[in-house]
């Protein structure tokens, strides 16, 4: 009798987002998991029925992580500096904590993949950020920008210095380090820049 | 619900176009003993995924190969 081995399936997944990140979904196979994650091909279709469905499942799954995490001490009642703080904390402990999951996101949800995905994962917590941002508007904490400029000015510089951070250098090639102060510098002026 | 495990058939076969895939469709679609069944055409092996409570692995090899095709259980 088979039974479900979920030691197994969780190498399968970590597997799958390493070869999805380093192949990109054109480069991944069913095969070439089943190999590194040194089992049958035939019970890798046990757990999946094929590529899509595999590609779907785990980005459904990083999806649904990254939602229990950005909402984690968060409430759309939070002021609007407070909550956004919130987020660049969840944010930062999420792609520092997951870089590959991180990566696989950004693939995943760049490709045709991408609706069914967020579909799936995401649309609650897309729902609780739009009653955050009309709330800060309502309450005159935030200007009234579109939700793409908002999302630029709000998070871009916070991904910027991650990825300083994940590269540990500067621009004089010393080394770099986002600590409590640089992260609350860049935070002020993002604020300065948002609230009216 | 979660699909039992032991009612899922693996096979690899030789079946590589949508059109290959089509004459399997309707032998499989019709079979009212197949619960669920598809084929991943990207695959080297072309592996047939099969969901069936009461049909056996020869069963199906003898369906897929009477349209002239190759199909043999991957384990």
């Amino acid at each position: 009798m088979r039974t479900r081995d979920t030691n197994k399936e969780e190498i399968v997944k970590q597997k799958a987002i390493q070869l999805l990140v380093e192949k990109g979904i054109e480069g991944f196979s069913m095969n070439r998991l089943a190999k590194e994650s040194k089992i049958s091909v035939a019970t890798l279709y046990i757990y999946y029925s094929d590529k899509d469905d595999l590609i779907r499942k785990i980005g459904i799954e990083i999806g649904k992580n990254f939602f229990s995490e950005m909402t984690n001490d968060f409430t759309t009642s939070m002021s609007f500096s407070e909550g956004l703080y919130k987020q660049w904390e969840n944010r930062a402990r999420f792609t520092q904590k997951f870089p590959l999951e991180v990566s696989c996101w950004e693939l995943l949800t760049h490709s045709s993949y991408s609706e069914s995905i967020i579909d799936e994962s995401l649309l609650e917590f897309k729902s609780i950020m739009e009653n955050f941002f009309k709330n800060a508007i309502e309450k005159k904490e935030l200007i009234p920008i579109s939700k793409e400029v908002f999302w630029s000015i709000a998070y871009g510089p916070l991904y910027s210095l991650l990825r300083f951070e994940r590269d540990g250098k500067n621009f004089g090639g010393g080394p770099f380090k986002l600590n409590q102060n640089i992260t609350r510098e860049a935070f002020e002026l993002v604020i300065k820049a948002l609230t009216p | 619900m979660e699909t039992d495990f032991n009612n899922i058939l693996i096979f690899g076969t030789n079946i590589k176009t949508e059109r290959d895939k089509e004459t399997i469709s309707k032998i499989l679609n019709t079979n009212s003993e197949i619960d669920q069944w598809n084929i991943d055409l990207e695959d080297i092996d072309s592996v047939l995924r099969i969901e069936t409570k009461t049909l056996t692995i020869p069963e199906i090899i003898k369906m897929i190969t009477e349209q002239d095709f190759k199909c043999f259980e991957l384990s």
